[in-house]
């Protein structure tokens, strides 16, 4: 014991001076408790008050995230180098926070959900403790923490596919969800282990980490790596593990689906830049061999991601497992701009990001109205719905031309961000990867083409053959879809607003 | 005292076990037993290797925190299975597939 008594005191108050940059989880956690006793003693009619508690805790706890922005310029560390608060982690657990409000205010606006005989109530409880596990995930800086809060948003999310089950497939996508991801969590854990034998530490800004992994043979080091890559591959979806993503998508609750295609993903990134960056560091400041390539795997990664992603999405005839697919494409572009490892890269990336949340979202809030008023959901089925919904398909229109790429919409301008950021790494390094990833992300673009303009064509081109009797009324749902195709407009012209 | 090395094997073993029991079983109450004993592999190598940490206890903390985690993990995945029984009457994961391309 009296080896430990020296270091007791500097613990505790690296522990006590950590909490005040904490405060945005700490109302998230508060939020979380209240929200809980709230719904079991004064919920409300269908969990009114319920929502509006999170909604409130949640905006509370962005306020305080937007307090930290100023005084966090070059990044702090707190409980002992177990979180990192820096910039990039801040505009990410914004964005997180912007998704889960979006997110709430969808399965407000689902009737289906709304209805259902068990009531809403446990689902709104669910949203604190999903972002809370999100944010961690945006600062995590050691090895238990990227543990804990991929564990805490994977758990939630597996709760969250299974809650309302009122059918065979939702059933089935739960289950294939969960015991998918109880693997990758468990191969994962598995890789840290690994990584905590050959260095002694859990904190990846500790030097002691690079030091002693690069006395370990490359290859052993590789395997640990790889393992670890395994678990943040789960929550990406990228190539060798996408095969949950399509089945989950179908199955779960449509604002569910919204949620998992951006918030989780969104998150996933965040953690993949947290575990690469000590091995820049340590690759920008030693000259001998890197200790893990990691451009090479990932390039392989990302140019099998987009050509699976967005081929087998030609083929699908459901909504959402073409936009599942379509989203397995958009990662690989994505790590496109992490590859690239560049300020203009990382840059490229957050408005990506924001642009795919934003367009993901309204997607999803669109097909999930049509859904919910006519039960269409193959893609076969939309024709001459142009006529019957003009307001919802021709924001759904603009909402894919985004994801596509067409100027003028953010998408465009996402593109051409991550574009010029790998032609600039291109034309520095001359690497072969780089130059094979822009051809396929090029290429796979044209590719995109075909199946997000099937649906413009089914909707405004081809005649139905059945009269629509659907009363058209529009809700918040299409108010709030509509917003969100303004916004991609805005950014796609000034897209100074935002960089 | 017992070599580190035996340890490492014997985490491995347990890894290899939990491994082939998840891609041979056609049950998932029998996968969700894999699934145990992979994060069981990975605990024995943090506690034994928290040896070398023992100012932080970096290895016995993140065991402590796996092992409370696996638990919610499988209390969720066990009801996620309940339910999918009471719709199938079946739990392998094989026969289950309605959702494919």
């Amino acid at each position: 014991m009296n080896e430990f008594t020296s270091v007791l005191p500097e613990l505790i108050k690296n522990i006590t001076t950590g909490m005040p940059h904490f405060l945005p989880e700490i109302v998230l956690i508060i939020t979380f408790i209240v929200v809980i006793l709230t719904d079991l003693f004064y919920p409300g009619k269908k969990s009114v008050h319920t929502y509006i508690l999170v909604l409130t805790g949640i905006v509370i706890s962005a306020f305080f995230t937007i307090l930290q922005y100023q005084s966090s310029v070059n990044g702090i560390s707190v409980f002992n180098d177990t979180l990192k608060i820096d910039r990039i982690g801040i505009i990410f657990k914004l964005l997180f926070s912007a998704v889960v409000i979006l997110y709430a205010l969808f399965i407000k606006g689902n009737t289906r959900m709304q209805n259902h005989t068990k009531g809403i109530g446990d689902l709104y409880m669910l949203l604190p403790g999903a972002l809370l596990g999100l944010n961690l995930m945006a600062m995590a800086s050691s090895l238990l923490m990227v543990y804990l809060s991929i564990e805490m948003v994977s758990l939630v999310s597996y709760l969250m596919v299974g809650y309302v089950s009122d059918g065979e497939k939702q059933s089935e996508a739960a289950m294939k969800y969960a015991l998918f991801g109880g693997v990758c969590s468990a191969i994962m854990l598995y890789g840290m282990s690994l990584l905590y034998a050959f260095t002694g530490t859990l904190s990846l800004s500790d030097p002691q980490f690079m030091i002693r992994l690069a006395e370990m043979p490359q290859s052993v080091a590789a395997i640990a790596i790889i393992l670890v890559l395994v678990g943040i591959g789960f929550k990406l979806a990228f190539v060798p593990l996408h095969f949950w993503s399509p089945d989950v998508y179908e199955g779960a609750p449509i604002p569910v689906t919204a949620f998992l295609s951006t918030g989780p993903k969104m998150a996933g990134f965040a953690v993949l830049i947290r575990f690469m960056e000590p091995f820049h560091t340590a690759s920008n400041t030693s000259q001998g061999t890197p200790v893990f390539d990691f451009v090479a795997i990932l390039s392989v990664i990302a140019i099998s991601s987009m050509i699976v992603g967005n081929f087998a999405a030609i083929w699908q005839n459901n909504m959402k497992r073409m936009l599942a697919y379509s989203s397995i494409g958009h990662t690989g572009l994505i790590l496109m701009a992490i590859i690239v490892n560049s300020n203009d890269g990382i840059k490229a990336m957050l408005f990506y990001l924001m642009m795919y949340s934003i367009a993901n979202m309204a997607a999803f809030m669109i097909a999930g109205k049509i859904e919910e008023r006519t039960g269409i959901i193959n893609i076969s089925s939309y024709k001459g719905l142009g006529k019957v919904y003009p307001l919802e398909m021709v924001c759904f229109v603009i909402i894919l031309m985004s994801l596509t790429g067409l100027p003028p919409l953010a998408g465009f301008m996402g593109k051409v961000l991550i574009f010029s950021a790998a032609i600039e790494s291109y034309s520095a390094s001359n690497s072969l990867w780089m130059l094979s990833l822009l051809i396929v992300a090029a290429l796979t673009t044209v590719v995109s083409l075909f199946y997000y303009f099937k649906i413009p064509l089914n909707a405004f081109l081809r005649q139905s053959d059945e009269v629509f009797i659907v009363k058209v009324k529009r809700d918040a749902l299409s108010y709030i879809s509509l917003i969100l195709t303004l916004l991609l407009i805005l950014w796609g012209i000034m897209p100074g607003l935002l960089i | 005292m017992i070599p580190l090395a035996h340890f490492m094997l014997i985490s491995a073993a347990l890894f290899c076990i939990g491994l082939y029991a998840v891609l041979s079983k056609r049950n998932a109450i029998m996968i969700l037993i894999g699934i145990e004993f992979m994060l069981n592999a990975a605990i024995l190598n943090f506690v034994a290797f928290g040896k070398y940490d023992k100012l932080h206890m970096g290895g016995q903390l993140f065991a402590l925190f796996a092992i409370v985690l696996a638990a919610a993990a499988v209390a969720v995945s066990l009801a996620i299975i309940l339910n999918v029984y009471t719709y199938y009457k079946n739990i392998d994961p094989t026969v289950i597939d309605q959702l494919r391309d």
